[in-house]
């Protein structure tokens, strides 16, 4: 009976411990020009930690002049969009209003804004002068160092030294124009929490055309995803996807996916550029099609040369 | 050191602090933050080697961690910028432009345009320099972040995002970019002409105003074309030539052609009567075919031996032209003049002569050649005999279908091969002014040269390096039509097409290409 009891109260704990899981994070999808951004630093970890790569857009805020690394936004592949939509772990953002709020909002909002930018000025000049100081300071300290009168000279030198510091308390000025301002990559507004989302979920922008060449590319990312691979778009392949073993930051793709339906007759001459295409960057051309019982048949092509 | 700034973490394990609408969010610096900015590193990590098969070692774990925080400590860093060093500007919705409230930086030279007294930009270029740290936006006098220029200044009235993806991409790598306005382009009969744009600004801001963007028919930009003294395509160049060197050549040959016949006509019309000629010497009778009489003729043979004759009888007076009265010749004189010796033969040789005449048929004896009055019959008698082997045989050229060339006509080898060429080739320019514009396919962008920025002129940009046309690998491909198409609107400025794949772009371009020939004549 003790053992029941006892099992019965661990249930208690177990499944209220089940019922409190920590939901997933909903990120935050922004529509720009109907295609989906993700802005929100968060919201990029989160999506990365589901196996979602998405692709980077804008300009690296560090090295904006070049091409090589970019920056936010992210952009979802209409497969991962999906996924997410799916998974009820994304929810579209609304737009920034245009009317600000009201009249009234706006003004208050601007005095906010005013207020804080004084502020940091304030603590900036701070700031700046204690920087100065430190530098002053140091180089003071250094060149007395290794002076020969050190010794004697030191209580001159402190006087010197405080007459400096208070010289520079006195004159200093932070200039308006040194002040350090941000410019926000993302928009500041509300995130969502996992109540809300089903009440989201209704309010998506119906965008995406419905054919079945979406529908197989969709069936095939989901599947490859599922077993665990990282996709990326392959047009410059010639292909639908491109499939990493792992994080495409520290693998190289092994296979190009060409997605379509079963029932779709395929010209030789496809096949053939294909395959050739694949031999040539040295990645296997994976043809994807899902099948009638919900599974997905690949087949891979190899160039086996003349036999 | 950086952060990304304070937040309100959504999954906190307690839940009693949640309301129904969510935490607010923001990743806004602190000041001390910012000021700390002033010491970034401005360099990026690079990136190391790739590894091919995910092993569940220790190792590679560890580096795909190093990767990771890399990349999310280079994503996460905001924009930290000097005032002093910002260019303030405010957003004008109505008219989808940004109008500069402090002076413009170096930008000036390649980007924006003056109206109204006022610096503005482009939407494209606004966001642009706002990614780069260079412009602060204010739309309703509050700052506005990246996102807000993405969802604002993006839009199918302006530029779309693939459009602003080719853009920001030409961008960084250093070209100077700007819209493709196809009315300021001068048309190719102005080229030709090598009129000079006409400047005038005035006119053209107002066609600005109320013209549109890339996206829709008309676009507007405000760089004027000069008119390139270049000439046109090579080929039509080449051809043009060409048909300049026919015309000279074919009157030279007609006129040699037909003063030759009009000296064999004036020259042999007295001597040869057929029944076709209707004319008629006044020397010779009316009636039917007349022939020489050549026993009647005397040619004198002054190096045969047996003629004794010293003088030359005077030749009949009705042969002569006119009242042209001609004495007895003397022919002594000329005899003296001629090597009458015999000729001495070894007997090889004469007996060489005589087999050579033996075997020497007399064509004379031919009566089909005695039949020919002249010398047109006596070819075609040769033609019939000898027509069969070469030449132009009955059944071939007898017929509606005739074979492309006379064999025994000289050609030169060029103009053989061009008589072959039954496919003619084209260039890319034919027939390409009658196809009219779609929507789909258009040119964007005038891209110039990155070396020329220091002499750039926005008045005056000269002829672009490259046009752009964006399309995307989800579309359809450009078809003969459409390159046609875009390269007629292009003028003689190659067109590239840039395919946007989510956040790669590749470059493509069309070249007209000429099959080389070997043969020169």
């Amino acid at each position: 009976m003790r053992a029941c009891s006892q099992v019965q109260v661990m249930d208690d704990d177990f499944s209220s411990r089940r019922e409190s899981p920590p939901p997933p994070h909903v990120v935050g999808v922004s529509l720009c020009d109907s295609a989906p951004l993700l802005w929100r630093v968060e919201d990029l970890r989160s999506v990365r930690a589901q196996g979602l790569v998405g692709a980077l857009l804008g300009s690296l805020p560090r090295t904006p002049r070049q091409n090589g690394r970019l920056g936010r936004p992210l952009l979802l592949l209409p497969e991962e969009e999906r996924l997410l939509r799916e998974r009820q772990t994304a929810a579209a953002l609304p737009a920034r209003r245009q009317d600000g709020g009201g009249a009234e909002l706006v003004v208050q909002v601007e005095q906010q804004q005013e207020e804080e930018q004084q502020r940091s000025y304030e603590e900036q000049s701070i700031l700046a002068l204690e920087d100065r100081k430190s530098a002053l300071l140091r180089a003071m300290t250094s060149s007395h160092s290794g002076g020969p009168g050190s010794g004697t000279g030191t209580e001159a030198s402190d006087e010197a030294l405080r007459g400096r510091l208070e010289d520079l308390d006195r004159s200093f000025t932070f200039p308006q124009s040194a002040l350090a301002v941000q410019l926000s990559t993302a928009r500041a507004g509300l995130s969502y929490c996992p109540e809300a989302r089903a009440f989201l979920q209704a309010d998506w922008p119906i965008r995406e055309q419905h054919d079945r060449s979406w529908d197989a590319r969709y069936q095939v990312f989901r599947d490859l995803r599922g077993r665990g691979f990282y996709l990326t778009s392959a047009g410059k392949f010639g292909g639908d996807f491109l499939v990493y073993p792992g994080d495409p930051l520290r693998f190289h793709a092994h296979f190009i996916a060409i997605c379509s339906s079963l029932d779709e007759s395929v010209c030789v001459l496809d096949v053939l550029s294909a395959a050739r295409l694949g031999s040539n960057v040295k990645k296997t051309v994976l043809l994807c099609s899902p099948g009638t019982d919900g599974r997905i048949l690949y087949t891979s092509l190899q160039w086996s040369g003349m036999v | 050191m950086y952060r990304t700034g304070r937040r309100c973490p959504v999954n906190m394990a307690d839940h009693n602090k949640r309301d129904t609408e969510g935490e607010f969010f923001s990743e806004v610096l602190s000041p001390s933050e910012l000021f700390a900015a002033r010491s970034r590193s401005h360099k990026i990590p690079v990136r190391g080697q790739k590894d091919f098969f995910p092993d569940d070692s220790d190792e590679q774990r560890q580096r795909l961690e190093q990767s990771l925080n890399e990349h999310w400590s280079l994503i996460s860093e905001e924009r930290v910028e000097r005032l002093g060093n910002l260019v303030k500007a405010t957003w004008l919705q109505s008219e989808q432009i940004v109008e500069l409230q402090s002076p413009a930086g170096k930008f000036w030279q390649t980007m924006g345009f003056s109206a109204n007294g006022k610096q503005n930009l482009l939407p494209e270029e606004a966001l642009y320099l706002m990614e780069c740290g260079n412009l602060q936006v204010f739309y309703q006098n509050l700052p506005l972040s990246i996102q807000d220029g993405y969802e604002k200044f993006l839009s199918s009235s302006t530029v779309s995002l693939q459009q602003y993806q080719v853009f920001a991409h030409l961008k960084r790598l250093g070209y100077v970019v700007h819209r493709f306005d196809p009315s300021l382009e001068p048309s190719s009969y102005a080229r030709q002409l090598n009129l000079p744009q006409s400047r005038d600004r005035a006119v053209k801001q107002l066609k600005r105003k109320r013209s549109a963007s890339p996206t829709a028919t008309s676009s507007h930009t405000e760089v004027q074309e000069t008119p390139t003294a270049d000439r046109m395509e090579e080929d039509e160049c080449g051809r043009d030539g060409e048909e300049d060197k026919k015309p000279p050549e074919s009157p030279l040959t007609a006129s040699a052609g037909t003063a030759a016949a009009s000296s064999d006509e004036g020259g042999g019309r007295t001597w040869w009567m057929t029944d076709d000629l209707g004319e008629r010497s006044d020397h010779k009778p009316a009636s039917g075919r007349s022939r020489w009489h050549f026993s009647s003729i005397p040619f004198p043979d002054l190096g045969s031996r047996g003629s004794s004759s010293s003088c030359l009888v005077p030749p009949d007076s009705s042969l002569l032209p006119g009242s042209v009265a001609v004495g007895v010749c003397d022919i002594a004189p000329w005899r003296r003049r001629i090597n009458l010796r015999e000729v001495k033969m070894s007997s090889k040789e004469r007996r060489r002569e005589e087999d050579k005449r033996r075997r020497r048929w007399d064509i004379n004896r031919d009566r089909e050649v005695r039949r020919c009055r002249n010398w047109a019959e006596y070819r075609e008698l040769l033609a019939r005999r000898e027509g069969r082997p070469k030449g132009r045989p009955a059944h071939l050229w007898n017929r509606e279908v005739t074979p492309l060339h006379d064999p025994r006509q000289p050609i030169p080898t060029k103009e053989l091969l061009d008589k072959l060429s039954v496919i003619k080739s084209t260039h890319l320019l034919e027939e390409a002014s009658s196809i009219k514009g779609s929507d789909e396919w258009r040119i964007c962008f005038n891209v110039y040269q990155p070396d020329t920025v220091a002499d750039f002129k926005k008045s005056n940009p000269g002829k672009p390096y490259s046009r752009m046309c964006v399309c995307s690998f989800d579309g359809p491909v450009p078809d003969l039509r459409a390159i046609k198409l875009l390269t007629y609107q292009s003028g003689d400025v190659p067109v590239v097409l840039a395919v946007v794949d989510h956040g790669d772009i590749s470059f493509y371009t069309f070249k007209d290409f000429h099959l080389p020939t070997d043969v020169f004549s």
